[in-house]
């Protein structure tokens, strides 16, 4: 694994400077039944395609940002910082 | 034989080189590779191959085959047609008993042949298994590439460099130099590579020789310069790698003296060398009939040039005596030579290209595959591309002369047509099948000469045409490389605390916790956790993570972030904190001293620092609270004085009142402690009075220095990893990772209290109500052993003499209660105050009686004193 | 307000004995290498001013920002630095190495030597990396001390041979 990703504060670097937490998932906004509860904690889409996902540029700037990533090639398509009204109107 | 001096050729003859082959000196010029200094001293006969030990000469003299494979100056496997001369070096062929010219493990190619099929690996030598290790020393030794000497091998330095380029050209030939110009022409920073030695070119940054070892993701393409990997970064890719020369397969086909065109022609002009006396040409394109043209004006006699594009030649028969080349039968008619030229034609050497994503296409017309839908930021230039190519597809020689000697499909790996054709009678009938069966392009050329004769024996076997026979997956590295290089230097990174070196001077056994680097115990494991009960001690933990949570939002984001109530907390107050996973699951866990309204400071333990900052940060990213977190981990250090008289050791070291009422358990208080600024926490992970103390970094050797000789008159004794071990365990204190593992919970980790589920919401509080719901299964209890016996770490719950419930997750003997304490989870039945289990222990079981409150002092009657 | 007093390794006393993460690990070590430890360093976070009077700042991001200054007077600027911004001082949490020559750096890191100042890895481990014209500093966690300055010490010996 070398791609390149595009911090959005720092610009590219070696993907081994980040950590992913993996898809972006939406969390319960309240007391969630068991299965809801157990398909917010374990079930992924999984997406052969462009998936949405959590950065952490763990050894640069520390900024944790969203980036879309095709899992079949490694081409990442855009990266940005997270704004929490955005993904609000996204996940409607 | 030398030629005179001609223009273009690599040789300085004006400086001479020697080196040394079978102990005696060997006479070559500077420009001279070592295998082209033995070829014109006389040496035909360069190894033996790999299974028949048939004797190998020279045949690409390009780095490609395996032929010329020796062992220099104790590195093994060394091309040495492609090597340069260096003065000195000592030379020794390889996998031989006896000599080149008299290895008596040709006794395989003799006698073996009917015992020794393909894949005969997969039938033989399994019974009696008893057998195996003998069957292995002898296959080591018969079969091989080289034998490793261990010394030479650390002598060599290997360094890895980074490097960028707008425009990274692979292979500098015309095609290679003619792209590099043109793109410094346009301004571009250009640099150009080449397994081999060209000339520099203006406005291009030359590495040569220097292998470009695969393409990677983002556009990397490691380097290997022989010392140096050149880890580049490039912004647009040129391949100009052109084009490998295939052999052609028929009897014989393996003699000393059986050439392809480009290795004749190196011969010639590279080295000034007349390669023989008499040679025949047999070709499919024009690089054989300018061989031809080469060997005439080197004085050789041409005794017959085949070219197979114009007439048709069913079959070829070479024939030796010694396993050299003597004569070629051409349908029937035979022609003395001790030089045959065979060309099968050219194939792009499209590796990188595939590897990249580009398809290969097989094109009729000239037998070879064609690198196609070149990705974007790729350029395929030159022969590699198609270009130039003007060969027919060469006919299948061998079969008019199968019987007459074994055709060598693979000179590498010793596979002959017959086991090609037998894998596929056996069923291997696709080409990545009878690949991994016979081994064939698996050997050190990587298919480079055998790859496209392999599928063009398969169309003809399987009554398939070679385009839907296809190609195997190219994979990296594009040649053999030494593990060194791709190691580098052997730097381990390592968290060390600034009281390091003081451990060290005290005779501190080290270990490792992740990446710190910590004391075990300082020789006394047992004494140094006694001596804490008895007086006081103290502990180097500056390993655990520290952070600082700032802002008008702190205590919300961290009520919302932990089980724990925070909000009711009182300035300079301290809780003990279990941080949760939303599936309610243990991460870590810490203390948390509240400094004032919006400062709270938060510490993990040592390996989790990095994880649960990066937790932190997310949730803050996501939540978008008004709170700064802030990493202070390196930013202090951390010293825990332990024991009944650490008051006494603190009078002499602060001035600020250390009654139980001015500073009780659970306190935090700012203070100067031996002149530098402090935070004290009065905490008790090892069941004693104590004090930990908090203080920038640069000053841990003055301030533990300060406390060993305050504590001088009360034996105060340094304690390491182990004894805080043995002592935080008499008091049933978790380590997470230890006793906890990744599907724990608080609720059924002993520590119910913890969860405040009357609060709103806190990541994991709805998995921790589901857990609830469902009942508490398996619990986490502390034991003492009946007879004493400590039983080991891991070993098994057991029900009376049957079914294993439960494990061991911390065991110790303790010297201060002496007996062997430890706790277990066990299912919720056996959770009780005085119910016993039995434990695995050295084959059998011993009795265990479970206890639910801490062994030593369970009121905390010392730790509140 | 609490004032962290216990991070400011400028407020100990003059009997206390300063020692440089670095110390030991530089002895002996080429002049092309030298320490910067004692360096004050406020890591400061809201909205950026263009520059401190009295330090270096060094953007990490558009909010947070590493102002370096002379280390007996950090704890000054920490509290001026403090009336408008989120200041913390973090000279104990940083060493500093100084690294002269681009050829080490390429030994080391991956980073691109023209776009610097710069947060990212050297060698494994995270840093902060300024540079001055064939001058480069190192800021990194301070735990790594050893590991860094044998990398470089290492680096360097393998250009001279």
């Amino acid at each position: 694994m070398s791609f390149l990703l595009d911090c959005p504060n720092c610009g590219p670097r070696d993907v081994n400077e980040f950590s992913c937490a993996g898809e972006v998932t939406v969390r319960p906004k309240e007391s969630p039944t068991l299965r809801e509860l157990t398909g917010y904690i374990y079930f992924r889409r999984n997406v052969a395609g462009v998936q949405r996902e959590w950065w952490y540029h763990r050894q640069g700037c520390e900024i944790w940002f969203q980036a879309e990533r095709d899992t079949r090639t490694n081409e990442v398509l855009r990266t940005e910082i997270f704004d929490p009204a955005e993904q609000e109107a996204r996940t409607k | 034989m030398r030629l005179p001096a001609r223009p273009g050729e690599r040789l300085d003859r004006s400086r001479e080189v020697a080196f040394s082959f079978y102990g005696k000196p060997v006479k070559a010029f500077e420009g001279d590779t070592f295998g082209s200094a033995l070829y014109a001293s006389g040496q035909r006969i360069f190894s033996r191959s790999f299974k028949y030990h048939r004797p190998r000469g020279l045949l690409c003299c390009s780095g490609s085959c395996a032929n010329c494979m020796m062992t220099v100056d104790g590195v093994p496997n060394v091309r040495v047609c492609a090597e340069p001369v260096r003065e000195g070096a000592i030379v020794r062929p390889q996998n031989v008993l006896g000599s080149l010219e008299h290895d008596a493990l040709v006794a395989t190619d003799k006698l073996g042949g009917p015992f020794t099929p393909v894949g005969f690996y997969y039938r033989t030598m399994i019974r009696p298994r008893w057998a195996w290790p003998l069957y292995e020393k002898f296959l080591r030794n018969v079969a091989g590439l080289g034998k490793l000497d261990k010394h030479a091998g650390r002598a060599n330095r290997y360094d890895v460099e980074h490097r960028r380029a707008e425009v990274l050209v692979v292979g500098g030939g015309r095609a290679g130099r003619k792209a590099a110009r043109k793109h410094a022409a346009a301004g571009r920073q250009v640099v150009l590579v080449d397994e081999g030695f060209v000339d520099p070119l203006e406005g291009v940054d030359v590495i040569s020789p220097g292998r470009a070892l695969g393409i990677w993701e983002g556009g990397l393409v490691p380097i290997d310069a022989g010392h140096v990997l050149y880890r580049f970064r490039a912004e647009k890719i040129v391949v100009a790698t052109g084009t490998i020369e295939q052999p052609l397969v028929f009897p014989g086909n393996d003699l000393v003296g059986v050439m392809l065109p480009d290795g004749v022609r190196r011969l010639i002009e590279d080295w000034g060398i007349k390669p023989a006396e008499q040679a025949v040409v047999v070709t499919v394109d024009e690089a054989g009939r300018e061989a031809a043209a080469a060997l005439e004006e080197a004085g050789v006699r041409i005794n017959g040039v085949y070219d197979l594009r114009r007439e048709r030649v069913r079959e070829i028969v070479a024939r030796g005596r010694g396993g050299v080349l003597r004569s070629v039968e051409i349908d029937g008619r035979k022609l003395s030579c001790d030089l045959l030229v065979m060309s099968g034609g050219r194939q792009p050497a499209y590796s990188l290209l595939a590897q990249v994503g580009a398809r290969v296409e097989y094109d009729p017309e000239r037998g070879v595959f064609i690198p196609t839908d070149i990705p974007d930021g790729i350029e395929a230039v030159g022969s590699v591309a198609g270009e130039g190519l003007d060969g027919a597809v060469p006919a299948a020689s061998y079969n008019g002369a199968s019987g007459k000697g074994k055709c060598f499909v693979c000179v590498c790996e010793d596979v002959t047509d017959k086991d090609l054709k037998r894998a596929i009678g056996e069923g291997f009938d696709s080409i990545e099948l009878a690949k991994r069966y016979t081994t064939v392009t698996m050997g050190p050329c990587q298919g480079r000469l055998c790859h496209v004769p392999s599928i063009r024996l398969y169309a003809r076997e399987n009554e398939k045409d070679e385009a839907t026979i296809g190609t195997t997956t190219a994979r990296p590295p594009w040649a053999p490389v030494t593990l060194g290089l791709l190691a580098g230097r052997p730097h381990e990174p390592a968290q060390r605390t600034s009281i390091h070196h003081r451990h060290k001077e005290l005779g501190a056994k080290m270990m490792w916790t992740g990446t710190w680097r910590r004391p075990h115990s300082y020789g006394e494991p047992e004494g140094e956790a006694k001596s804490v009960h008895d007086s006081v001690g103290v502990i180097d933990v500056s390993t655990l993570g520290k952070m600082i949570v700032r802002g008008p939002d702190a205590a919300e984001f961290l009520e919302r972030l932990y089980p724990n109530r925070f909000g009711d907390m009182k300035p300079m107050r301290i809780r003990y904190g279990v941080l949760n996973s939303d599936a309610g699951r243990i991460m870590d866990d810490g203390t948390i001293a509240r400094l004032d309204d919006e400062t709270f400071y938060v510490t993990t333990t040592s390996t989790g620092a990095g994880a649960v900052l990066e937790w932190f940060e997310w949730w803050n990213a996501v939540w978008g609270k008004d709170v700064e977190i802030v990493n202070v981990t390196g930013a202090l250090a951390a010293v825990n004085v332990a024991g009944p008289r650490a008051r006494a050791v603190m009078r002499s070291l602060t001035g600020i009142d250390l009654s139980n009422e001015g500073l009780s358990y659970l306190d935090a208080r700012d203070a100067q402690v031996a002149g530098v600024p402090s935070l004290i926490l009065r905490i008790g992970f090892v069941g004693e009075l104590g004090y930990e103390l908090h203080f920038p970094s640069p000053y841990g050797e003055h301030v533990w220095n300060a406390i060993l000789q305050a504590g001088e008159d009360f034996g105060i004794r340094p304690f390491g990893l182990e004894p805080q071990r043995i002592l935080r365990l008499e008091k049933m204190h978790i380590l997470i990772g230890q006793d906890t593992d990744s599907e724990s919970n608080v609720l059924e980790a002993n520590m119910p209290w913890i969860a405040k589920l009357d609060k709103d919401d806190f990541v994991g509080k709805w998995s921790l109500e589901h857990v609830q719901e469902r009942g508490l299964q398996d619990l986490l209890v502390g034991f003492e052993m009946e007879d004493g016996t400590v039983p080991l770490e891991g070993a098994q719950v057991v029900l009376e003499g049957t079914r294993p419930i439960g494990r061991i997750t911390s065991s110790r003997w303790s010297p201060e209660l002496r007996k062997a304490i430890g706790m277990a989870w066990v299912p919720a039945e056996i959770a009780e105050e005085g119910k016993s289990f039995l434990v695995t222990v050295d084959g059998g079981f011993e009795r265990a009686t479970v206890r639910l409150r801490p062994f030593f002092d369970p009121d905390g009657e010392r730790l509140r004193s | 307000m609490s004032d962290l007093a216990f991070l400011s390794p400028g407020r100990a006393s003059t009997e206390a004995m300063w020692r440089s993460p670095l110390e030991r690990a530089l002895q002996g070590a080429p002049p092309e290498i030298s320490d910067l430890s004692l360096t004050g360093k406020v890591e400061v976070r809201g909205k950026l001013p263009k520059s401190v009077k009295g330090g270096d700042l060094v953007r990490i991001t558009p909010n947070r920002g590493l102002v370096l200054c002379d280390f007996t007077k950090t704890v000054a600027l920490l509290e001026k630095l403090s009336e408008d911004l989120f200041a913390i001082d973090v000279s104990a949490s940083l060493a500093g190495l100084s690294v002269r020559g681009e050829a080490v750096m390429r030994r080391i890191t991956d980073l691109d030597l023209d776009a610097l100042p710069a947060a990212g890895a050297v060698s494994h481990v995270q840093a902060i990396v300024t540079r001055d014209g064939d001058s480069f500093a190192l800021w990194f966690a301070q735990e790594y001390s050893d590991y860094l300055a044998e990398v470089v010490i290492d680096a360097h010996e393998g250009l001279r041979r």
